[in-house]
């Protein structure tokens, strides 16, 4: 996760990296020892709310630099936040529905005269939870994508140029 | 004098400065704490936070004489602490007034 996370660093432009990398990374080092004491979902939304944090901390910066009013709401939304308990609900509801249609299944096989379990509605369920995870993953490596290119192109360093020094 | 309300991350963060002068770690800690758990900072939030409230002056940043060789800590400057002190008495004059317009309707 350490090394994920000096990578992500990376997107940021190079004066902010510079300047702030090496006490995000001991920040997050001290935060991640924090976390590895919680329980396990604890451990994860930790690492989804720094990679997220991170990927549009670097976003932010490229597009606004430090120069934004402290005011503007949208750049930062407390009142935005997934209750946890909503995604335990939502796994026990999307488990029951499966098992109500593995159900289903099984006696539509039975009347038909085939053993149970033949056909299974767990095997479409794993492909399309890797089909989501795949979606995600893809997602991310756009946005990162975007952000090495915009590194690459080096437009963060025209912020750099002090057009006032040559007009004299 | 800037007198738009400030976010709640940010109101925290210069809340856990106005304390005392405090490193990236103990700020996250004690936003936390200080909004019994509900705002969780990420390290990417908080340093873009802490670059915007250094850019605008509202803070200042030193190295300490102990710890690692990474670490920074931030302090309030006087502008931070007169910004931080109008907003409060923009929200103690928003509460005051929210409270006097439910009585008014209660009653």
């Amino acid at each position: 996760m350490l090394v994920l996370y000096r990578n992500l660093l990376r997107l940021y432009p190079a004066e902010f990296f510079r300047e702030y990398a090496g006490e995000m990374t001991l920040v997050f080092s001290q935060a991640q020892e924090d976390a590895r004491a919680k329980n396990f979902m604890a451990r994860i939304t930790f690492c989804l709310r720094e990679v997220s944090g991170t990927l549009i901390g670097a976003l932010r910066q490229r597009l606004f630099g430090p120069n934004w009013n402290l005011s503007r709401r949208f750049n930062m939304r407390p009142e935005f936040r997934f209750p946890r308990s909503t995604v335990f609900l939502m796994c026990v509801i999307l488990a029951g529905v499966v098992l109500a249609i593995d159900k289903a299944l099984n006696i539509v096989q039975m009347k038909e005269g085939l053993p149970p379990g033949t056909v299974s509605a767990w095997d479409p369920m794993v492909w399309a939870l890797l089909f989501a995870l795949a979606l995600v993953l893809t997602a991310v490596a756009s946005v990162w994508g975007i952000l090495f290119a915009l590194r690459r192109t080096g437009m963060h360093r025209l912020a750099d140029l002090d057009f006032g020094r040559n007009s004299n | 004098m800037d007198t738009t309300p400030l976010t709640e991350p940010v109101l925290l963060v210069l809340l856990s400065l106005a304390e005392q002068p405090r490193h990236g770690y103990s700020i996250l800690k004690d936003v936390e704490q200080m909004s019994g758990g509900r705002v969780a900072l990420s390290t990417g939030t908080l340093y873009g936070a802490l670059q915007r409230l250094l850019a605008q002056g509202w803070i200042e940043r030193f190295e300490e004489d102990e710890g690692p060789r990474e670490r920074r800590s931030y302090s309030l400057t006087s502008k931070g602490r007169r910004n931080l002190r109008a907003e409060i008495e923009r929200m103690r004059h928003l509460t005051k007034l929210a409270g006097l317009r439910v009585a008014r309707r209660e009653s």
